[in-house]
């Protein structure tokens, strides 16, 4: 930390010099004017009462000038009623030492007054001068309480310690890397602002513009974070008496920016609502186009493969084809559709106590003929108890992990489905004995965090789906090929507390 | 001959459903906007209603709830897969059953028929006794035989049974079996079905993981294939 170093040479001609010099001068032309009221009616007034005025001038002076000029005004005063009014006069010889100590009494009675006066004044001064400070800080934070901008701030800032205190003031906020970039301003924080920053304390660079200005740089501490930093230039005399002006300017800076960032936030998720909703009903229209289209298709390839439609054989089996093919798609637009309404959080597990032997049979019967030709081994442990899970999304992951398997195996390569009870839940395993996972895959999961998704293939969004709705139940999706051969998927469903049902007597 | 009224407003998709059901020996007739349907139901009786729930011109729902204030014949609605809400909705406003878009042709035809066989069976001659797999069911007799043996079947799971035997080739939503086994109160308990019809599986099917009469409509509810 630096220390303030003193400055020696200082120009008699600063501000602050002149007015009390100026008081010094007044103080002298009081007791002159005194002198030359009172040397005309010397010759009838008595002593005592020449020097009750040259005490009420000590007084006046005290009160309007402070303690040093009153001082200066109680000696000059001894002197100049000695030299006009104590015989001989126009000499500062005494005939009478009675009236050496009519001066000390003078002198005495002039200090204490002038100092009582002095002391009172600068109190006066005081306390007007914290009731200003509070209407300026009070006016500024209502200034401030009505910002929407942070340039705002930084403007308001700026312009109330110009008035104030004859600084100014640069206002530095964090970029999203955490540096401090000055607000309106394209340059960089200096390392000072950075260390405040960093820090959280209080910096200060001296002399910093040549001018004997010092710069302070303060962190703004808000109830949740250091929301930046505001820089104060201040000529050196007034950077220590307005120091707690300062400290509270910055407390307000730092209020504002807080609320500003709240505003901010709350804004953010307003827009980000707007956008949910537009994407949730750009998704169901999308869905309801493609499935139109291909609904039809379906139905009128399937119209032609029946064989009351009469086609010859190659024909007909082209129709059928072309059926499949457009069920292939319809479940490829629903894979899609369901993974972008997972992403954006529009469906939502419907957890609700389900029986995974159901499920299970669901996406069997779902997947129908697909499975035809592998020998289908459903391994359940018995007395199973109920899971919560979305059934609907639980049936997507098993018939996509089954028609996996199905597609990606030769015909007549069994196919496993198995669930068992462990410690922690109730763990699912589909798997096959099939040429397992492509080491693409294997690599692709190792390497993946997150909800970062790489884009998807065809035939990896099967896979990506049961990765986001297994995940959506609090699991994860374990890929592997076991030395057994095969691949195999697998994950677990937490155990809860089922309700029971009302056993019948 | 049967009448179905196919209310859709997308032509290529009624066009394949016409040539379906004319392909069975109905009579169609065609609307694309719910209130022409509607207006259309009600001048020609059709004895079937084919609806989608999806139309551009109101909610599927409002013309369920007006044609079934005058009529009771069967209603099938087409939706999309992912909307289960709807079609639960949909079937407790009083649809008798729901096909998922896409549909095959065969799938179609099964509904239809189902419906309305169940239509012309109304009102005829109470059957006694159901057979289905290697259980036959004693109506009369409330007893349950699977090859040969009796099943023990408690109160609820009698009652579960025939209720979905009594629909049988349609689908009946949670709400609706909850309500008619277990009463009111118990709308909500969806965790009584699956117990119940696990149990009920175990004991008449040949492989509970794989039904083939108690099937379950995921999402909706469960439906009685003989």
């Amino acid at each position: 930390m630096m220390k303030p170093t003193e400055h020696p040479f200082r120009s008699m001609l600063h501000p602050l010099h002149l007015r009390t010099l100026s008081g010094f001068l007044l103080a002298a032309a009081a007791c002159g004017a005194a002198t030359v009221v009172i040397h005309p009616m010397m010759d009838w007034m008595d002593p005592a009462n020449i020097n009750m005025l040259f005490l009420l001038v000590v007084f006046l002076v005290a009160l309007r000038l402070g303690r040093g000029p009153a001082l200066f005004a109680a000696l000059l005063s001894v002197a100049l009623f000695d030299f006009f009014f104590v015989p001989p006069h126009f000499s500062f010889a005494v005939a009478d030492a009675q009236y050496l100590l009519t001066f000390v009494v003078m002198l005495a009675v002039a200090l204490t007054t002038g100092q009582m006066a002095a002391r009172l004044r600068s109190r006066v001064d005081e306390s007007s001068r914290s009731e200003s400070r509070t209407r300026d800080l009070y006016l500024l934070a209502r200034e401030l309480a009505g910002v929407i901008r942070e340039e705002q701030v930084a403007a308001i800032l700026d312009d109330f310690l110009r008035r104030n205190m004859d600084g100014h003031s640069v206002l530095y906020l964090p970029d999203d890397l955490e540096k401090l970039v000055p607000v309106g301003d394209s340059g960089m924080a200096d390392d000072l602002a950075q260390r405040a920053y960093q820090r959280e304390e209080v910096q200060e660079r001296l002399g910093a513009t040549g001018h004997g200005e010092t710069v302070l740089y303060l962190p703004l501490c808000a109830p949740m974070r250091v929301r930046g930093v505001l820089a104060v230039a201040l000529s050196e005399d007034r950077h220590e008496s307005e120091r707690g002006l300062v400290d509270a300017v910055a407390s307000l800076a730092a209020l504002t920016l807080e609320r500003l960032h709240y505003v901010q936030v709350a804004q953010e998720s307003e827009l980000n609502m707007a956008s949910e909703r537009l994407r949730a009903s750009i998704l169901s229209s999308l869905s309801h186009d493609l499935r139109t289209p291909l609904t039809a298709l379906v139905g009128l390839a399937d119209t032609l493969a029946r064989p009351e439609a009469g086609l010859p054989t190659p024909h007909r089996e082209t129709a059928q084809a072309l059926r499949d093919q457009a069920m292939d798609m319809s479940l490829m637009a629903t894979n899609l559709l369901d993974l972008a309404r997972l992403h954006t959080g529009e469906v939502k597990p419907r957890l609700d106590w389900q029986s995974l032997e159901e499920v299970v049979g669901a996406a069997v019967a779902w997947l129908g003929k697909q499975l035809d030709g592998h020998p289908l081994h459903i391994e359940l442990a018995p007395d199973l108890p109920l899971l919560a899970f979305d059934p609907l999304l639980m049936e997507r992951v098993l018939a996509n992990l089954l028609g996996n398997a199905a597609r990606h195996t030769s015909p007549r390569t069994p196919v496993f489905v198995r669930a068992r009870l462990e410690a922690e839940g109730v763990e699912v395993e589909v798997s096959d004995r099939g040429g397992g996972y492509p080491e693409g895959v294997l690599r692709a999961e190792a390497f993946r965090r997150g909800a970062s998704e790489p884009a998807q293939t065809g035939a990896g969004l099967g896979l990506a789906i049961c990765r986001e709705v297994v995940a959506a139940h609090g699991g994860r999706l374990r890929l592997d090929n076991p030395p057994e051969g095969g691949a195999r998927a697998r994950f677990t469903l937490a155990r809860g507390n089922p309700p029971g049902v009302e056993e019948e007597a | 001959m049967s009448t179905v009224l196919i209310v859709e407003d997308e032509p290529r998709i009624r066009r394949f459903v016409r040539l379906a059901l004319e392909g069975e020996g109905c009579r169609t007739l065609e609307c694309d906007r719910l209130a022409a349907g509607l207006e259309r139901a009600a001048a020609e009786h059709p004895d079937l209603v084919i609806l989608d729930l999806g139309l551009p011109d109101g909610d599927g729902l409002d013309f369920i709830r007006a044609y079934r204030s005058w009529s009771d014949r069967p209603l099938l609605v087409l939706s999309a897969r992912s909307l289960e809400a709807d079609k639960v909705a949909a079937l407790d406003a009083g649809a008798d059953d729901y096909l998922a878009k896409p549909f095959g042709v065969a799938e179609l035809l099964a509904r239809t028929r189902a419906l309305l066989r169940r239509a012309e069976r109304r009102g005829g001659e109470e059957e006694s006794s159901v057979a289905f797999g290697d259980v036959v069911v004693d109506l009369a007799r409330r007893s349950v035989i699977r090859a040969g043996e009796e099943v023990r079947l408690t109160p609820r799971e009698y009652h579960l049974l025939t209720t979905l035997i009594a629909h049988r080739g349609r689908v009946l939503t949670q709400r609706q079996l909850l309500i008619e086994v277990w009463g009111q109160g118990h709308g909500e308990d969806g965790h009584y079905l699956r117990i119940y019809v696990g149990r009920l599986r175990h004991k008449l099917e040949a492989d509970p993981a794989r039904p083939r009469h108690l099937l379950t409509e995921l999402g909706v509810g469960y439906r009685f294939k003989g």
